[in-house]
């Protein structure tokens, strides 16, 4: 059986109501439309800054050396 | 067997890293695939690149022309530098790993060269495989499974159940699948 195509992926968290309002308050009049919207941006902004800590970037000279390799093996032009 | 029309269906990882080798178990268990035979198995790939555009879509991604639409409801083949383009869509990712050592033994194999510079391109290698791991792990409406190619050489049963698991409630002839987890095929051991 398939599933919903509709069917979104989301699971529901518990915050102290008091930090929920506070947070309404502060998005309102920005392009935030939920609390939701907010607390998930806010999350995405922390967990991929954690992931930047521990990696180093994949710098231009990094890309231009896999390009050349890609290019060895006939997967780019 | 049919997979949903709303959803691009990616096989990923490094080159030489047993995409291919998905790409075939795929195959082997009815479950549908898209790809043409430009490039023509050889020893690199005996069974086949399962490619399309002849290896080369990665070009059309970074232009922006891959048509995604037409090959909604199927697995194509998307090298891990190109899941760098990847417009915003509905996809399933079986994102491959394998040992780095042995991707570079088999990337210098292919392109008949020795790095002089291997640790860097390592590095490199390493970097992007990271990097792109972590942008789909952000990413909205993207799921992924992660598989290794030495465990999936290893434990094929295992890992294809795991393969039936991520892609959901359809009938896969699994027999099929895991005969074709060839161990000739790993001869990049170290």
């Amino acid at each position: 059986m398939e599933e919903k195509k509709d069917e979104k992926k989301y699971t529901t968290i518990s915050i102290p109501t008091q930090l929920a309002e506070k947070i309404k308050k502060r998005i309102q009049g920005t392009g935030f439309t939920s609390l939701s919207s907010y607390v998930t941006y806010v999350l995405r902004e922390v967990i991929s800054g954690a992931d930047t800590e521990t990696s180093e970037e994949f710098s231009k000279e990094d890309e231009d050396r896999v390009k050349a390799r890609l290019r060895s093996l006939g997967y780019l032009d | 067997m049919k997979l949903r029309d709303d959803t691009n269906y990616i096989v990923s990882g490094l080159e030489r890293s047993g995409t291919s080798m998905m790409m075939q178990v795929l195959a082997a268990g009815g479950i549908p695939i898209a790809y043409t035979e430009t490039r023509k198995p050889d020893e690199h790939n005996p069974k086949g690149y399962y490619e399309l555009e002849g290896g080369k879509i990665i070009n059309t991604l970074m232009q922006g022309t891959f048509p995604f639409e037409t090959y909604k409801g199927r697995f194509i083949k998307i090298t891990a530098y190109g899941l760098t383009y990847l417009p915003a869509g509905t996809y399933k990712i079986i994102y491959m790993e394998r040992n780095l050592e042995e991707v570079l033994d088999s990337m210098e194999k292919m392109a008949q060269v020795t790095d002089e510079g291997r640790e860097d391109t390592k590095q490199s290698f390493k970097k992007l495989n990271e990097k792109v791991k972590k942008e789909l792990r952000t990413k909205d409406n993207v799921d992924i499974l992660f598989m290794n190619y030495n465990d999936v050489l290893k434990d094929p049963r295992t890992n294809v159940q795991k393969i039936g698991e991520f892609i959901g409630p359809y009938h896969f002839d699994t027999t099929k699948m895991i005969a074709v987890v060839d161990s000739q095929l790993y001869r990049q051991r170290r």
